[in-house]
């Protein structure tokens, strides 16, 4: 009786797990029924959307259990811990383990998370390599990478002291505005429009938007809409930012 | 000439910078910036025959969907972790920067083309990803259809 109410709860952290590593609304739901399944359970109820997880499994012998997860954490992409949670749903639905094993390889999988490198790198790979896609030059490039990596050290350093995103964005891309404006005039050869360019293309929620189109497309509207006007909301909080520094700094007009 | 070939080197960069960020395992760094490469090059063909900025996005970004699908398959990963890089370089930045720009010197002929631009991107990047997704679901059911019978 009580290993079901456990081994529930352990799906649990497993859906809030795949949400937050940037899982598909729909996959989700449809790997933890299959992993209830798996374990015994005669009919799976998934109910997932970006704020809150709901799983009712019912038992051959009748017994129904529900438990409900409120999802208080914004969903981020991390695929290293995806892919490892995928791997770990496959092997347990050809053979399935122990609840105390499940909730223990689910520990390891959080464990391998943190790698305080790769976010400095991809933010100014991104930055800088999207600076010169969109025309600027190579010096361009490297002052948008060093910039990508002051805001990824933001992000990661300064985001908690801040209520929400809109907040954070808005305070964010007015100081990235600015300190692009500074560089611009120290050094002319910059082009403060190029270096922006980057820097918008690593704030902006464009893969935000483009997954809540596709949550609705596939059929998770709520999901689907929630993630849209939030997006939306950071874009034009990060659009007040810029606009606020373009205006502060006269640059780039 | 040069450009494109700018451009797509900055693409597959940009797309790995991301690809990191989103901590796509190491053995599938390559094959998932690849994506947003190949997916820039077909927007890049597009335009120089003459599709129009809307069916080259819409082509590239179902490009992307597919190639996420077909690359899932092969290397047995979830299909976002190639899809995410693939279809990034579509994002259209530089439109919405000059919309902000249009907007902080109050030059509203180009914020308002610029806007224009940008909703025409997104809504062509989402109908090219829908489009594919349709076919891909179609194929499937076909496919287990014939399998069942």
């Amino acid at each position: 009786m009580n290993d079901r109410k456990k081994l529930l709860h352990t799906l649990l952290d497993m859906a809030e797990r795949m949400l937050l590593s940037g899982a598909e609304i729909y996959r989700v739901e449809d790997t933890i029924a299959r992993m209830g399944t798996a374990s015994g359970a005669s009919d799976m109820n998934v109910f997932v959307i970006i704020s809150s997880i709901v799983i009712t499994m019912t038992f051959p012998d009748g017994e129904t259990i529900t438990e409900t997860r409120r999802v208080t954490k914004a969903a981020s992409n991390d695929f290293t811990v995806l892919e490892q949670l995928n791997h770990l749903s496959r092997q347990y639905c050809m053979e399935p383990f122990s609840w105390q094993e499940l909730e223990q390889r689910l520990a390891e999988t959080a464990e391998t998370h943190e790698h305080p490198l790769s976010l400095y790198a991809g933010s100014a790979l991104a930055s800088g390599g999207f600076a010169v896609f969109f025309g600027g030059s190579v010096w361009d490039g490297l002052a948008a990478g060093v910039l990508g990596v002051l805001i990824g050290l933001v992000q990661k350093k300064v985001r908690g002291f801040f209520p929400n995103t809109v907040s954070f964005n808005l305070a964010c891309a007015f100081a990235a505005g600015c300190l692009t404006g500074l560089l611009t005039m120290l050094f002319p050869v910059l082009h403060f429009g190029m270096i922006m360019i980057g820097d918008i293309m690593l704030l902006i929620p464009g893969v935000a938007i483009t997954v809540s189109v596709r949550d609705m497309l596939v059929g998770d509207t709520i999901s689907g809409s929630l993630r849209l006007i939030e997006s939306i909301l950071c874009a034009v909080s990060l659009a007040y930012g810029f606009i606020l520094a373009i205006m502060a700094t006269g640059a780039g007009a | 000439m040069m450009v494109h070939a700018v451009q797509l080197l900055t693409a597959f960069i940009g797309s790995l910078g991301f690809a990191i960020l989103f901590h796509v395992p190491k053995k599938h760094l390559f094959s998932a910036s690849l994506g947003g490469f190949f997916s820039w090059g077909i927007y890049l063909a597009g335009v120089d025959v003459g599709l129009g900025i809307f069916l080259s996005c819409l082509f590239a970004s179902a490009f992307s969907a597919l190639y996420a699908e077909i690359l899932a398959r092969v290397k047995r990963a979830p299909a976002v972790l190639f899809f995410i890089p693939a279809v990034i370089p579509l994002v259209p930045g530089s439109n919405l920067y000059y919309t902000m720009l249009g907007i902080g010197t109050e030059d509203w002929v180009s914020a308002k083309a610029n806007a224009v631009l940008t909703l025409q991107y997104a809504l062509s990047i989402a109908l090219g990803i829908s489009a594919m997704w349709a076919v891909l679901s179609i194929a499937r059911s076909i496919r287990e259809k014939r399998n069942a019978s």
